[in-house]
This record gives C-alpha cells, sequence and structure tokens, in this order.
C-alpha cells in the first residue's frame, strides 16, 4: 500500500508520464491490493486483475433487494392497483422508480464491465473495439472467439451482421495481438458472463416496469406503447427526468452509434432512438419518417409531463395525443389540390416594368437624337424652313412667328 | 350549350346583364343551338370564357323566343350567329374590314383569335373610343354578304 502511495506521489512531483507506472502495476501478478483511496480507487480499478473490484453492483444489498422484488411482482402478475392511492405513496411507484434507477446504474455497470473487457482483451486482438461497438455484443464475441487465434473456426452467425463479421475475419487474420494466458482468459470470460448477466437482468427490469407502464404513464404508453415508454424511462431515469428533458433529447434517447466499418454515411439510418420501434412510426411511409419521429418525440414530451404531474390518470390526454398524430399524419399524405388553369389577366392592368439605370441610359443613347441632327433642326426667327419635302410642308414654327406678333 | 353559359330568353333578362355588367366586356351571342356554326361558335366561347372572366361576361341569347325579336330588329341581325359587344351598356363597334361594323358574324376559328378580338374591345373601351379595329388578318375573318333591300 504504502509503496504504491509512494509510487504515485513520486509520478507527481516528476510530472512524468503515468502510463509507465501503471503498465508496471498490471503485470503484477495476483496482487489484490485494497483500494481505501477514493480518488485514485477509479483509475487503479480499471488496471485490477480481478473483476470483483471493478464490478461491485451485483454484490450490493440494494441490487438483490430490487431483483427480488422485481421477480416477486412478475410472478404476481398484473394485479388491479388501486387508482385511489396518490402515486406517491403507493409502494409499487416507489418500486418502479428505483427499477429506473437502478436500470441505469446497471447500464453504467455494463459499461465498466465493457472497459475491463476491453483493456484485458486488447493484448488479444485490439481491433475488435473499434468494429464492435455495443458491449453486449462485443462480450458476447469475446465469450465465442476465446483465446482462438484463426477466426475460420469461430462461428459468429447470428450475434452480428454479415459484413461485420467479414470484416472482423479479415482484421483477425492480420491483427498484432497474441493469445492471452490462461488466467487473464479465464477473468476475461468472466467478466464477459458478468456483463451478460447484468444485461438480462437490465431485461427483467425493464419488463417489469413495462407491465406496470399502463399504470404508471398512461397518456405516454398511449402514445408509443408501453414497451417504448419503459425504454424511454428507463434511459431517461425515470419519469420526472424524462418530463424534463426538451423533446429533441427525447428523439435520441437510445440511437444506436452507426457502425461504419468503410461504408459512406450517406445511405446511413436517421438518428432515431428508441421512438424507431412504435407503431406508429413503422406504419408511416419512409419519406415522411423524419417528420413523424419529430411530432411522436414532441407530443411523447409532452404527455410525459402530464403524466409527470399527475395530470390525466385516465390517459385521455395521451389517446388524444395519438389521434391528432396520426391525423397530421394523414393529411401530409393527401395529394395537393388540383390546378384549375388560372384566368387571362385584365389587359393594361399591370403597368409595364420601366427599368433605369446606367445600362438602359446608355442603350438609349444609340438611338438619342445628336447634336448634329439638332443643330441641324434649328430654326431662325422669321425665316421659314427650307424642307426637303418642298412647299407642300408647313413647319409648325411658322405659326408660332405669327403668333408673337 | 344552354347548360354551358347563361342563355337568355326574355327582354327583361337581356337588359338586366346588359345594365349590370360593370367595367366588363359584355358579349352576347344572337344565334339558335341548333344551327352547327352556331355550335362551333359556343364551343369556342365556352372555352374561353374562364380565361376572360376577369375582363369579360359571355351570354347566348337565343333569337327563337318571342321577346327577343325587337332586339332583332334593332340590331339588324340576319345572319346567325351574331356577336354584338357592349362595354358598360355602350354598343361597342369593330371595324373588321366587312360591311358591318355593328357586330360580329360568323363563328372565330380559334379559341386565341376571341380573346384577342375582346381584348381589343377592353382596350378601346378603356381609352373611351366606341369603335376598334379588328385585330384579326384578313384571312380569319369570316366573309358575308349584305343584301339591301328596297334600297
Amino acid at each position: 500500500m504504502a509503496t504504491l502511495n509512494d509510487s504515485f506521489l513520486a509520478d507527481l512531483d516528476e510530472l512524468s508520464d503515468n502510463e509507465a507506472n501503471l503498465v508496471e502495476n498490471n503485470e503484477e501478478d495476483e496482487d489484490m491490493e485494497e483500494d481505501v483511496d477514493g480518488d485514485l480507487a477509479d483509475i487503479e480499478a480499471l488496471n485490477y486483475d480481478d473483476l470483483d473490484s471493478v464490478s461491485k453492483l451485483q454484490n450490493t444489498q440494494r441490487y438483490t433487494d430490487i431483483m427480488q422484488k422485481v421477480e416477486d411482482a412478475l410472478e404476481k402478475g398484473s394485479e388491479t392497483s388501486d387508482k385511489g392511492i396518490v402515486l406517491e405513496d403507493d409502494p409499487e411507484y416507489q418500486l418502479i422508480v428505483d427499477c429506473n434507477a437502478l436500470s441505469v446504474d446497471i447500464e453504467n455497470e455494463i459499461v465498466i464491465v465493457h472497459n475491463f473487457i476491453r483493456d484485458k482483451y486488447r493484448l488479444k486482438f485490439p481491433e475488435l473495439e473499434s468494429l464492435v461497438h455495443h458491449p453486449i455484443d462485443y462480450a458476447r464475441v469475446v465469450k465465442k472467439i476465446g483465446n482462438e487465434m484463426d477466426l475460420t473456426l469461430v462461428d459468429l452467425e447470428g450475434l452480428l451482421p454479415s459484413a461485420i463479421i467479414m470484416v472482423i475475419s479479415v482484421t483477425a487474420s492480420t491483427t498484432s495481438g497474441k493469445p492471452l494466458p490462461e488466467d487473464v482468459l479465464q477473468k476475461t470470460l468472466d467478466a464477459c458472463d458478468r456483463a451478460l448477466a447484468l444485461d438480462s437482468a437490465k431485461k427483467k427490469v425493464l419488463d417489469f416496469v413495462e407491465s406496470r407502464m399502463g399504470y404508471i404513464a398512461p397518456n405516454l404508453s398511449a402514445i408509443v406503447g408501453s414497451a417504448v415508454a419503459a425504454k424511454l424511462m428507463g434511459t431517461a431515469g425515470g419519469l420526472t427526468a424524462l418530463a424534463k428533458m426538451p423533446a429533441c433529447n427525447v428523439q435520441l434517447l437510445g440511437a444506436k452509434k452507426k457502425n461504419l466499418a468503410g461504408f459512406s454515411t450517406a445511405t446511413s439510418q436517421f438518428r432515431v432512438g428508441y421512438l424507431e420501434q412504435t407503431e406508429i412510426f413503422q406504419s408511416s411511409p419512409p419519406s415522411l419518417r423524419m417528420r413523424a419521429c419529430r411530432l411522436l418525440a414532441a407530443k411523447s414530451t409532452l404527455a410525459a409531463r402530464v403524466d409527470s404531474t399527475r395530470g390525466d390518470p385516465t390517459g385521455k390526454n395521451g389517446r388524444s395525443f395519438r389521434d391528432e398524430i396520426l391525423k397530421k399524419i394523414e393529411k401530409w399524405q393527401e395529394p395537393p389540390p388540383a390546378k384549375q388553369p388560372k384566368p387571362l389577366p385584365v389587359p393594361d392592368s399591370e403597368p409595364k416594368k420601366k427599368r433605369g439605370g446606367r445600362r438602359l441610359r446608355k442603350m438609349k443613347e444609340r438611338y438619342a437624337i445628336t447634336d448634329m441632327r439638332k443643330l441641324a433642326n434649328r430654326m431662325q426667327f422669321g425665316v421659314p424652313e427650307e424642307s426637303s419635302l418642298g412647299i407642300h410642308i408647313k413647319s409648325k414654327k411658322i405659326y408660332y412667328k405669327s403668333l408673337v406678333h | 350549350m344552354e347548360y354551358l353559359l347563361p342563355t337568355l330568353r326574355k327582354k327583361q333578362e337581356v337588359d338586366a346583364i346588359i345594365r349590370d355588367t360593370i367595367d366588363k366586356v359584355l358579349v352576347l351571342r344572337f344565334g339558335r343551338s341548333s344551327d352547327a356554326v352556331c355550335l362551333q361558335l359556343d364551343d369556342i366561347l365556352y372555352k374561353s370564357a374562364r380565361d376572360v372572366s376577369k375582363f369579360a361576361t359571355v351570354a347566348l341569347v337565343d333569337i327563337d323566343s318571342d321577346e327577343i325579336q325587337i332586339y332583332l330588329k334593332y340590331f339588324d341581325i340576319t345572319l346567325i350567329p351574331s356577336v354584338v359587344f357592349f362595354f358598360n351598356a355602350h354598343h361597342m363597334k369593330m371595324d373588321s374590314g366587312s360591311a358591318d361594323h355593328t357586330k360580329w358574324v360568323g363563328k372565330f376559328q380559334r379559341k386565341q383569335d376571341f380573346v384577342d378580338v375582346v381584348e381589343a374591345i377592353y382596350r378601346g373601351a378603356m381609352k373611351g373610343k366606341l369603335i376598334v379595329s379588328c385585330p384579326l388578318p384578313p384571312e380569319r375573318i369570316p366573309k358575308f354578304e349584305l343584301l339591301y333591300k328596297d334600297v
């Protein structure tokens, strides 16, 4: 313990790179160093060989309590809950709230375990973490591959899309990794099991919340359905948290990170989260999907807000929102009204647009009367004009002369 | 064609429509709906009625009705179809190179011809003229002979 502390303090003094020291620590086999220092615990935890120091959730009392209660409730089935009781006092509501918090915790725990697995498996197959983003998929793949060097012997069908499997097999053939020692492999596999167990626990919790969703958030489940509502609540971390989110965030709850693997983003799916699984979204035509998703997110946020304040326990609001959404989508699909031929405009009603400016002036100059012509037209007072047309043309200027007299 | 364009059979209807069409050219076609040339003219009138609707109104007058005979005598209508133009209750004359300026006798060859004639009448009327010259080339103006009786 002292040595560890001293070594870290020495690091700080020297301001040297921590990496060297941490790697050093990792190589110390079977060192079960208890972490007393809260601050350094996280950094150390990532390097520990022992899974239990990393992932503590499953051992906590709270976890086991809630899981027990959930299982009991699931066995009891859906009981008719008394509508008279104010929501806050109802023990089931409290359980739901705890479940939500727990599902968020489980999520975080899964991330920690995923980091652990990733660090351990880096020696074997470093490129895998960039190819498979999802933690649970990663855990499954690691479990399947194990210590195998030749990926043609490993069957990854059903775990991943075939494009990714292909990329993985190709990368594996050129990987710079080495097979893991037996004990590290064992720890990694344990961690994978732990991750999968956490995932199944989370699923159970979400199932339970979903079955009670009609009671907790009737309006929200009227719009998006109880499964999606449960998922939204779980990811947001409770009904009040969901209600506080702006609609744009609700739209993106549960959105999967894109796995490019060399494919262009031009054809990629748009950014939709759990709302993608709702019935309304699935039944809307593909061209209107983005608009429908935005509409859904907005209305479901409103419904969540209504539910969080228990403003409408019957769910009437939710159903009216749903009708509104369906009507709007119908309206978007209507063909535009037929064009009637316009009657002709009244003649001379629209005055001609006279243009001005330098360009027009220059154009007019070409046809203007030149100075020469002006001088030629000039007449003397009292002297009749000699017109080339002869005596038949009377010039008006002669009349002016007579008027002056 | 009675069901497509308003058809007038009574004297008061004709009076009313002439009085009530304000600031628009009134086109009255005198003819029979059984006559072939009349029908062709009516077809063109119907198709262009909507297009000129902002500055013209088109109506048909049935010459077989009793009360309309007065108008036939007044406008001296003998050949059908005859089209008479009015603007603000003034009778508009058009010089189309034929003998009779007070009306248009015969059919129009194209819809555009009719629209051009109505536009010429409108422009002239807005300027305050009571007679305008026809914008159509002579090939498209129907020729007819006026036989003077007892003159």
